[in-house]
């Protein structure tokens, strides 16, 4: 294995855990906050995606087409975040573990099926835009242009939610509920607001990512089931509700697959679930959650 | 009050329960109708080649009926049922359509583990079965059954076909190894597996040099490409499931992939239609039933025709070979002068048919269809608004089954005897 | 008094079991089929609330033992031909020590941590099942598993899946009125206070996780012939949520709660897909709606209208 061919590697590495990252951040936010563990938070990437298209396919433009889609789709997904935070979410605050969990997991089967019914079982195909569908070459090794521009977003993403909840009001607000729900609430400040403005800015990442991730392969129905999975075991080994711990998970997820594929080539996948097992029994918390936050 | 009460709802219940039970298993009707069932994989990965596989099916029925039915008397009620692309389901529909609605034949499934255990449901239960879309060759040669008839190439004819059409760009080009790269279930493993194994004996100096096995249903391909990029071989050679396939060359074309390395993969009209824009071309695919390989066939020019004025769309290879499966068990039906399952299933022994590629025979040794395949360099064609083959080479199905004497070898192997009557193996 | 709270208990369960015994002969063949199917998905369900509604802990993984249970029934009827009854109790016997192993980690976890832990280790069953052509048939699964020719007949496979389930049944119900089975009660609803009394909370919650592994398994292989065809899906995390559905649908705190949700869901299932694909959505939104408005499920709430108020109270629904 040459220099640069390790180089590639590294880079397809990392932007595949960026991507997981996109997702991960919601997943892991929802939780840390909330304590509810979204298991729709994909479907909800997906849905991103295909209104993506939709909106890509109003505004057909091959330079900016994906400009403007992309935060339109972020926007409209923020603004269903909201509605079903209100409407669905907000009810099992109090409930037991598994009837949230329930209610999580009913909801990717209805929104599976709403995907079906709205934008119909064929592919949906989204082109990058002009300027970023080549590649340039990073020491030898060809690596595509847009996916340098996904490395930067979520670097962007990254630091925009770490100001976001360190250097506003919202987010020392969001960061007191976390430690004191009852205390906010006694303060006077709206806490079913800040929880509806937490799960809107979530879905509001989720529907980026996944108008990030239209250009990059087909969008197809299912997508959801398998890179859930992949994202439950990036929040374990980051750490439940941590957000550095999810850019982390990210990056060793993305990183360990595509060097695994390499070695042990059939197995990736399961190194990656006995990843996450080990990290289970070892360290439930993760690498940076809080011990026995359950 | 409480105990009567339960008992009033329960009783209630119970009684609802039974009446339903009562209404569902309708009188059989007298044979007049013909019940044809179609399981597919509505939901799941195959979706789109289900859905067209579907309008084709139902075109074809419009057709027959139009006409009156099977032998102008029968006329065909369709149940069409969603296997989701799992087995257990494919089997729990088979059966309600067998049992409850007491179809004569069943059609489709597009997953090959679907066909199979759909096959053996329909031999259980004594029901024609005519997969069209599934292709994995266990269903003709490992897991035969006297009940299903087979319309599309199989696994063994498709990897043959490249193998006679890839040779002769290896010998002319001088390649010296090649790289796989396969979706990591059963149809990516036998498909890589035929053609590895084939390509040896018909050329061992092109060497396979590394092996890859993307999981099924991959979206982030940039591990592998990177990968296969750093291997540099001469050739690369892929089966990935239909959406894989497309995430990949979308993946790999900025990178530049298909101007360093030759590929072949499998292309059918959805892939050509669906990345009109993004498609590499160049890249030499395989397909099972391109509607513009056969436009000369009176049978396809009209299919074409009506399937674009109904659906306002060129036909998918799906929708070819589902159409065609109609047909063939119309013809079937027309042999054996009725719609009794026994004497349809001896009359489409052996039979000829007249399909949209043209006239073809059923071979009896595991009722399979000598159909086509079809090998080509995808380009640009004025004719349509997207890519086609250019310099098509179509191999016959006698040039790229399995020989008929290694049948039974790997029929003993598969133990199809513990599971079959012994008068039905024999030719 | 007490002459009334027995019959008021065990009348039902004798008209539900006069029911089970009447109903094949007068429906047709294929509601014998549903019905086969609403038994063994009912044991499997009930396995799964050992955990659940009597342990208080959400495991999302027991497809492993189920898909564990078929795969070992379906090898050894087709590879090697062995009578059906020793499948079975290996299947039982491997279910058991997967669980043994799976569980030895699992217990030392709760809640959210248990939950994904389990999933963890069905998905690495479901992969391992799916990679392994060479031995489990990989994604095309085994097809053609022969069934004894007694139990070829449906009629016949009813009965006789009838007759299981009601046995496994019957052990399950006394491990669950055992002290055992108070213990395990003890522990869902307070676990702190019971391991001031000395329980080693971790040694009864793995002896009840193989318990309910076992029973998982024994389900499966009773569905390998059933079907006459298996695939990895069995054990995939989809899978592990329907006896999940099942248990939540019927209400988990009754012993019979997962089997009602069996017939609820397996009848709907059945029913529905006969006219449209669209199943996902319809039981998505059911088990949302009774997530929201119906918490104890069918008996839970039935129970709630029924009994007196007292009684309502004391049964507070911890989970």
């Amino acid at each position: 294995m040459t220099g640069s061919q390790i180089f590639s590697q590294f880079l397809s590495g990392v932007s595949r855990g960026m991507i997981l990252f996109f997702i991960s951040s919601g997943l892991t936010l929802i939780f840390g906050v909330m304590n509810i563990l979204n298991f729709a938070h994909a479907s909800f990437w997906l849905v991103g995606a295909y209104f993506t298209w939709t909106f890509w396919k109003i505004f057909y433009s091959p330079a900016f087409g994906l400009w403007i889609s992309i935060p339109l789709a972020a926007l409209t997904m923020a603004g269903i975040g909201w509605i079903i935070e209100v409407i669905l979410i907000r009810r099992v605050y109090e409930r037991s573990l598994p009837e949230q969990l329930l209610l999580t997991y009913a909801l990717v089967l209805v929104i599976g099926d709403v995907i079906k019914l709205t934008w119909g079982v064929e592919d949906r195909i989204v082109t990058r835009p002009k300027g970023m569908d080549g590649f340039i070459n990073i020491f030898g090794a060809p690596f595509p242009t847009y996916y340098i521009f996904v490395i930067g977003l979520g670097g962007f993403v990254a630091w925009g939610l770490w100001w976001l909840l360190h250097k506003t009001k919202f987010g020392r607000t969001v960061r007191a509920s976390v430690f004191s729900r009852e205390m906010v609430g006694a303060l006077g400040i709206p806490v079913h607001r800040i929880y509806a403005g937490v799960f809107a800015l979530s879905l509001f990442i989720a529907g980026l990512a996944g108008g990030v991730q239209a250009p990059i392969s087909s969008i197809t129905l299912g997508m959801d089931m398998s890179i859930i999975v992949e994202c439950f075991a990036v929040v374990v080994i980051g750490g439940f509700g941590s957000l550095p711990g999810a850019l982390v998970g990210s990056l060793i997820v993305g990183l360990v697959y595509a060097f695994a594929i390499l070695i042990i080539p059939k197995m990736a996948l399961v190194l990656i679930f006995v990843v996450t097992a080990i990290v289970l029994i070892v360290r439930p918390w993760g690498l940076f959650g809080t011990p026995m936050r359950a | 009050m409480e105990r009567i009460t339960r008992c009033k709802i329960g009783g209630l219940g119970i009684i609802i329960l039974l009446a339903i039970c009562f209404l569902f298993p309708l009188p059989v009707k007298a044979a007049e109708p013909y019940h044809l069932g179609v399981v597919l994989g509505l939901t799941g990965t195959g979706a789109m080649y289900s859905r067209d596989g579907k309008n084709a099916i139902e075109m074809a029925i419009e057709e027959i009926n139009k006409e009156g039915g099977f032998l102008k008397k029968h006329p065909i009620k369709l149940f069409i049922r969603d296997d989701q692309t799992k087995p257990d389901i494919g089997v729990r529909e088979a059966k309600d359509l067998i049992l409850r609605e007491k179809v004569k034949c069943i059609l489709g499934t597009y997953s090959s583990a679907v066909g199979l255990a759909v096959e053996d449901v329909c031999y259980e239960y004594k029901v024609l079965h005519i997969p069209a879309i599934s292709n994995t060759e266990a269903m003709t040669v490992d897991n035969y059954s006297p009940y299903t008839y087979q319309v599309v190439p199989n696994t063994y004819m498709q990897a043959m076909g490249q193998v006679i059409g890839i040779s002769k760009y290896a010998k002319q080009k001088g390649w010296k190894s090649f790289a796989s790269i396969g979706s990591d279930y059963e149809w990516g493993h036998s498909t890589v597996n035929y053609f590895v194994d084939n390509m040896k004996k018909a050329l061992p100096e092109f060497k396979l040099a590394k092996q890859y096995w993307p999981k099924l249903g991959e979206t982030e391909f940039s591990s592998y490409i990177t990968a296969v990029i750093g291997d540099k071989p001469d050739f690369v050679y892929a089966a990935l499931a239909s959406k894989d396939n497309i995430a990949w060359m979308k993946q790999a074309k900025p990178y530049g992939f298909f101007d360093k390395f030759p590929y072949a993969c499998l292309i059918s009209v959805t892939e050509m239609v669906e990345m009109k824009d993004e498609l590499p071309r160049g890249v030499i695919g395989e397909t099972r039933a391109p509607f513009f390989a056969h436009l000369d066939i009176p049978m396809m020019a009209n299919f074409i025709k009506n399937y674009r004025a109904k659906y306002n769309e060129y036909p998918s290879d799906w929708a070819v070979m589902e159409y065609d499966a109609v047909y063939a068990l119309k013809q079937g039906v027309e042999k054996a002068k009725s719609i009794d399952i026994e004497k349809v299933k001896n009359g489409l022994k052996g039979l000829t048919v007249n399909t949209t590629r043209g006239k073809l025979y059923f071979r009896k040794i595991d009722n399979m269809l000598n159909c086509q395949s079809y090998i080509g360099i995808i380009a640009d064609d004025p004719k349509y608004p997207f890519p086609i083959y250019k310099d098509l080479v179509i191999i016959t199905g006698e040039e790229s089954w399995r020989p008929e004497s290694e049948v039974p070898g790997v029929r003993e192997k598969s133990g199809l005897a513990k599971k079959r009557k012994p008068e039905e193996l024999k030719f | 008094m007490l002459k009334l709270v027995v019959f008021r208990s065990y009348g039902w369960l004798i008209l539900a079991v006069a029911a089970s015994i009447v109903l094949p002969m007068v429906v047709g063949v294929f509601w014998v089929h549903v019905l086969t199917e609403i038994l063994i998905m009912g044991l499997f369900a009930t396995s799964f609330n050992l955990l659940f509604g009597y342990m208080g802990q959400l495991s999302f993984g027991q497809a492993a033992y189920y898909g564990i249970g078929a795969y070992t029934t379906a090898l050894m009827i087709t590879k090697a031909s062995i009578p059906l009854p020793i499948c079975m109790i290996t299947s039982i016997l491997l279910a058991g020590i997967c669980a043994l192993i799976f569980g030895y980690f699992c217990v030392r976890l709760i809640g959210i941590y248990f939950a994904i832990l389990t999933m963890a280790f069905g998905q690495l069953v479901f992969y391992i099942i799916f990679q392994w052509y060479g031995f489990t048939g990989g994604d095309n699964g085994i097809q053609g598993i022969p069934v004894p020719l007694l139990l070829q007949d449906p009629y016949v496979y009813y009965y006789f899946t009838l007759a299981v389930v009601i046995a496994a049944l019957i052990v399950m119900w006394f491990i669950i009125n055992s002290p055992f089975g108070y213990t395990m009660r003890a522990i869902r609803d307070n676990s702190n206070r019971t391991r001031f009394i000395g329980i080693n909370i971790r040694q009864y919650m793995l002896i009840n996780f193989v318990i309910s592994g076992m029973f998982a398994g024994l389900a499966g292989s009773l569905w390998a012939p059933f079907n006459r065809s298996i695939a990895p899906d069995l054990a995939n995390w989809g899978h592990s949520g329907i006896p999940v559905f099942m248990a939540v649908i019927g209400g988990p705190l009754g012993f019979f709660g997962p089997l009602v949700g069996s017939v609820v869901y397996t009848f709907l299932s059945a029913f529905v897909t006969g006219f449209t694909e669209y199943w996902p959505i319809i039981i998505g939104i059911i088990i949302i709606l009774i997530v929201l408005f119906l918490p104890g499920g069918i008996l839970g709430t039935l129970q709630q209208k029924t009994q007196p108020a007292e009684i309502n109270n004391s049964k507070k629904e911890t989970g």
